[in-house]
C-alpha cells in the first residue's frame, strides 16, 4: 500500500516538474518576445500557457485522488496540499506570461525601451521562476530562501521602472499609451516575482512544516 | 528449527510423563488391593483362631477393629456384625464372596459404591463350625485415589515440564548451532550432520554458480561502463517512470549536472527539464523515436530518445546526447554562404538584366550604349571574378594533402606578385616594397601565390593615397613566414575575427567602389589551413593592418 503511495507521490513530483518547466518556458518565451522582438515566441508563450492550464487541472485531479484514496497524514499531506497551492501560483505565472506576450504584440520595439530597467526586471523575474522551480525539484530550502530574498530586488526594479515611465510621460505626453503598456508589463513581471516567492514559500512549508505567514504571526 | 525441536521434545516429555503417571497409578492400585487382601486374610485367620479358642466372646472383644467383621451362619443369616445390628441384616447367602467361601473354603470380592466413591473389599473364610467369617475393608475407589494423586502429579508435571523445557531448549540449540555455524562463503565447509550432506552439496554447487554469475555480471558491467564512459556521446537510460537507471559522464557533462545530483535524482526531469528533453522523453515513452535539438548557452546538442520495448510494453527510454555545436555552426556558415553567394551573384545579374531589357526595348539612346555596355562588361567581369573565387575556394575545400607540393622560394614569389600588382598599385598611388631573405617552403605554388596576391591586393585596395605596402619574408626558429603590412584604413577590433568569413566585408559602404568579392581573406585562410600555417592579423583603425602567415617547419 505504502509502496503504491510512494509511486503516486513520485508521479506527482514528476508532473509538478513538468508544469514548472512549462512555466519557465512560458515566461522565457514571453520575455524573449519582449526583449528580442521575436514574434514566433509570442505564439510559443500562448501554447505554453494552454499547456499549463491543462496540467493544472490534471495535477489538481490527481492530488484529489491522492487525498481521498490514500488519506495521507503529516509530511505526505503537507506535500500534497502545498502542491495544490503551488499549481495555482504556477498557473498564474503562465497567465501573466501570456498577458505579457499579448501586450508585446502592440508595444513593438522602441528606442525608449532600452533606456529603462525593464530588461533587468524581466531577467530577474525569469531567474526567480527558474530558481523557485529548482528549489522545488530539489526540495532545497536554501534555494527557496534565496528566491524569497530576490523578490525585493524585483520590487525595487518595479519602482524604478515606474518612476522612469512617469518621467517619460512628462517629457513626451504622446507616448502615453506606450508607457501604460510598459507599466502593465512591469506590473505583470512584479506579480510573477510574487508568485515565484509563493512557490518558494510552499516549498519551505512542504519540507519544514512551517509556512512563512504563520511564522510572522507567531 | 529450534522451536520445532523444542516443541517436539516438550510434547514427548509430557506424553511420557502422563503415560508413566497413569501406569504407575494402575500398578500401585493393584498393589494396594493385594496388600489389603493379605491383611484381610491375616485378620480372618486370627479371628478364626480366636473364635476357635475363645468362642463368641472374642468377637465382642475385637469389635473395635477398623475392619468390618461379619459372621454368617451356614443358612446365610448373619449372626454377628461389628458395625451393624446383626438381627436386622438380610440373608447373605447371595453375596459372591460368601457363596465362594461355602463352596471352596474362602472367597473374595469387590463392590463399588458410587454414592460415596468408595469400594469395599470382602474376604470370606469358612470356619470349622460351618459358618463363614467375612472381613471387609473399605478403601477409596481408583478415581478418588487418582484425584488425590492428581494435585502432586500436576505439580510434579509442571516441575518436570519446566526442567524438560530448559533441557530441550539447550539440546535444540546444541543441535542447531553447528548448522548455523556453517560458513557458506567458504566452499570447503564440512557438513555438521551427514543427513545434511545432499543439501550442503546443493548449496555448494549453487554457490559456485552464483559466484560465476556475479563475476560475469561484474565483467559485463565493467565492459558496459568502459564503453559508455569512453563514448563522446552522452547516454542516459531512463525507466518508464522517467527514473534514471544509468548514465555516463559525457551525459552529465552535456547536461551540466554533478555526479551526486544525478545519483540522487529520482527523475530525469529533476536533472534537466529543458523543453527538448521533456518532449523527447514523452514521445519516446509513447513508443516513438524522437530527435530534438537542445541549445544550452553557446552549445547545441542533439537529443535522440529511443523507446525500449520489453515484452509487450515500453519499459524505458534510451537517450543519446550528441554535441552538434560544431556541426550546427558549420551548417549555419554553409547556409549563410549559400545565401551570400546567391545574393552576390544576383546583384550584377540584376544590373545586366535591367540594361539588356532596356537595350531590347530600344529605349536607349545610341550615345548611351557605350556606357551601358561598359556596365555590362564590368558587372559580368565581377561575376566572373566571383565565380573564379568560389571555384578556388571549393578547390581549396576539396584539396587534400594529396596535391603535389614543391619547394618554393617565398621571396621570389612575393616579388613576382608585387610585379603583377605594380599597375594596380600605381593607379592607387601606393608603393609596394618586398623585403627579406630567401625562405623556402614545401607548398602548392598556385595556392601560395594566390594567398600572397590576395593579401597584397587587399593591402593596396584598402590603402590611402601615397601609402606603403611592405611584404616581408623571413625565417624565425626554422619557421618560414611572410607578412603583408599596409598603412591603410585598418580593421575595427570587433570585426577582426570576422574578416576571414566568406563574403564578410569590414567596410560595407566602400566595398562596391573598391571591387573584390569578399572572398579574398577566406581564400587566404583556407590556403593557410591547407599548408598547416597560422594566420595572424594585427590591425589598428586608421593606421594599417599587418597579416602574417607562419609556416611550420618542413618535415
Amino acid at each position: 500500500m505504502r509502496n503504491r503511495f510512494d509511486e503516486m507521490q513520485e508521479k506527482l513530483h514528476v508532473e509538478m516538474i513538468k508544469m514548472g518547466a512549462l512555466c519557465e518556458d512560458a515566461i522565457t518565451c514571453a520575455v524573449k518576445a519582449l526583449l528580442d522582438g521575436d514574434t514566433t515566441m509570442i505564439q510559443k508563450a500562448f501554447a505554453a500557457e494552454r499547456a499549463i492550464d491543462e496540467k493544472e487541472r490534471e495535477i489538481e485531479a490527481f492530488c484529489m485522488q491522492l487525498l481521498l484514496r490514500q488519506q495521507p497524514v503529516a509530511r505526505d499531506l503537507r506535500v500534497i496540499s502545498s502542491a495544490l497551492k503551488m499549481i495555482s501560483d504556477m498557473e498564474r505565472i503562465g497567465d501573466q506570461a501570456a498577458d505579457i506576450a499579448e501586450i508585446t504584440k502592440y508595444t513593438g520595439n522602441s528606442p525608449d525601451f532600452g533606456k529603462m530597467h525593464i530588461k533587468e526586471m524581466a531577467i530577474a523575474a525569469v531567474k526567480m521562476v527558474t530558481d523557485s522551480i529548482n528549489s522545488f525539484v530539489k526540495s532545497d530550502t536554501n534555494a527557496a530562501k534565496c528566491v524569497i530574498m530576490e523578490d525585493d530586488k524585483v520590487d525595487a526594479l518595479f519602482i524604478q521602472v515606474k518612476s522612469e515611465l512617469i518621467r517619460l510621460i512628462a517629457e513626451s505626453p504622446g507616448k502615453g499609451e506606450y508607457c501604460i503598456d510598459v507599466m502593465m508589463i512591469a506590473k505583470y513581471l512584479e506579480r510573477i516575482g510574487d508568485h515565484a516567492t509563493n512557490i518558494a514559500e510552499w516549498v519551505e512549508y512542504a519540507v519544514t512544516g512551517v509556512h512563512r505567514t504563520e511564522e510572522e504571526n507567531v | 528449527m529450534i522451536k520445532r525441536i523444542f516443541a517436539g521434545m516438550i510434547c514427548i516429555a509430557v506424553t511420557v510423563m502422563i503415560l508413566c503417571g497413569t501406569f504407575l497409578i494402575g500398578i500401585l492400585y493393584d498393589c494396594f488391593d493385594n496388600l489389603i487382601y493379605t491383611e484381610l486374610q491375616n485378620q480372618a485367620y486370627f479371628i478364626t483362631n480366636g473364635i476357635a479358642s475363645d468362642g463368641d466372646a472374642y468377637l465382642n472383644r475385637i469389635i473395635q477393629s477398623e475392619n468390618r467383621i461379619t459372621l454368617i451362619r451356614p443358612d446365610g443369616s448373619v449372626s454377628f456384625d461389628s458395625e451393624y445390628d446383626a438381627e436386622s441384616m438380610d440373608n447373605h447367602l447371595d453375596r459372591e464372596e460368601v457363596q465362594k467361601a461355602f463352596a471352596s473354603g474362602e472367597g473374595k470380592s469387590v463392590r463399588y459404591s458410587d454414592t460415596i466413591g468408595t469400594q469395599t473389599l470382602y474376604y470370606a473364610k469358612k470356619m470349622d463350625n460351618g459358618s463363614v467369617l467375612r472381613v471387609a475393608a473399605e478403601m477409596d475407589s481408583v478415581w478418588v485415589l487418582v484425584l488425590g494423586v492428581v494435585q502432586p502429579m500436576i505439580f510434579v508435571l509442571i516441575c518436570t515440564a519446566f526442567i524438560a523445557a530448559i533441557l530441550s531448549q539447550v539440546t535444540a540449540k546444541r543441535i542447531v548451532r553447528p548448522i548455523n555455524n556453517i560458513d557458506l562463503s567458504n566452499p570447503e565447509f564440512d557438513e555438521p550432520y551427514e543427513e545434511l550432506a545432499p543439501l550442503v552439496q546443493k548449496i555448494r554447487t549453487q554457490n559456485s554458480r552464483i559466484q560465476e554469475q556475479i563475476q560475469e555480471l561484474r565483467r559485463k558491467r565493467a565492459e558496459f561502463s568502459i564503453i559508455t564512459e569512453n563514448m563522446s556521446e552522452g547516454i542516459l537510460i531512463v525507466d518508464k517512470k522517467t527514473e534514471i537507471l544509468s548514465y555516463n559522464s559525457a551525459a552529465l557533462r552535456f547536461l551540466d549536472v554533478t555526479e551526486e545530483d544525478a545519483a540522487r535524482s529520482r527523475s530525469v526531469l529533476e536533472v534537466n527539464r529543458n523543453e527538448s528533453i521533456r518532449i523527447a522523453v514523452e514521445q519516446a515513452l509513447k513508443g516513438m523515436n524522437c530527435e530534438q535539438l537542445m541549445t544550452a548557452g553557446e552549445m547545441c546538442y542533439l537529443i535522440a530518445a529511443n523507446p525500449v520495448f520489453h515484452g509487450d510494453g515500453i519499459s524505458g527510454v534510451i537517450i543519446i546526447i550528441l554535441d552538434v555545436t560544431e556541426k550546427e555552426k558549420r551548417e549555419q556558415l554553409r547556409r549563410e554562404f549559400t545565401s551570400n553567394v546567391s545574393h552576390e551573384l544576383k546583384t550584377p545579374l540584376t544590373t545586366i538584366y535591367g540594361i539588356a531589357d532596356m537595350l531590347c526595348g530600344g529605349i536607349v539612346k545610341p550615345e548611351d550604349t557605350k556606357g551601358f555596355s561598359e556596365t555590362i562588361r564590368n558587372e559580368s567581369h565581377r561575376m566572373m571574378l566571383l565565380i573564379d573565387d568560389i571555384i578556388k575556394l571549393s578547390h581549396l575545400d576539396e584539396a587534400g594533402s594529396d596535391t603535389e607540393r614543391y619547394p618554393l622560394n617565398l621571396l621570389a614569389m612575393a616579388k613576382n606578385v608585387a610585379d603583377r600588382l605594380s599597375y594596380t598599385a600605381e593607379k592607387a598611388g601606393v608603393t609596394v616594397a618586398v623585403k627579406g631573405i630567401d625562405a623556402v617552403i614545401e607548398g602548392i605554388p598556385a595556392v601560395i601565390e594566390e594567398m600572397l596576391y590576395n593579401l597584397t591586393d587587399n593591402a593596396i585596395k584598402y590603402n590611402r593615397r601615397n601609402g606603403n605596402v611592405t611584404i616581408i619574408v623571413m625565417e624565425e626558429n626554422g619557421q618560414a613566414c611572410f607578412s603583408v603590412e599596409d598603412t591603410g584604413i585598418g580593421i575595427p577590433k570587433e570585426e577582426q575575427e570576422r574578416v576571414f568569413e566568406r563574403f564578410y566585408r569590414a567596410d560595407k559602404s566602400h566595398s562596391r567602389k573598391i571591387g573584390g568579392t569578399g572572398l579574398g581573406l577566406s581564400i587566404v585562410k583556407h590556403g593557410a589551413a591547407l599548408h598547416k600555417a597560422a594566420v595572424t592579423l594585427e590591425s589598428s583603425e586608421g593606421r594599417g593592418t599587418k597579416v602574417s602567415v607562419v609556416f611550420h617547419p618542413c618535415v
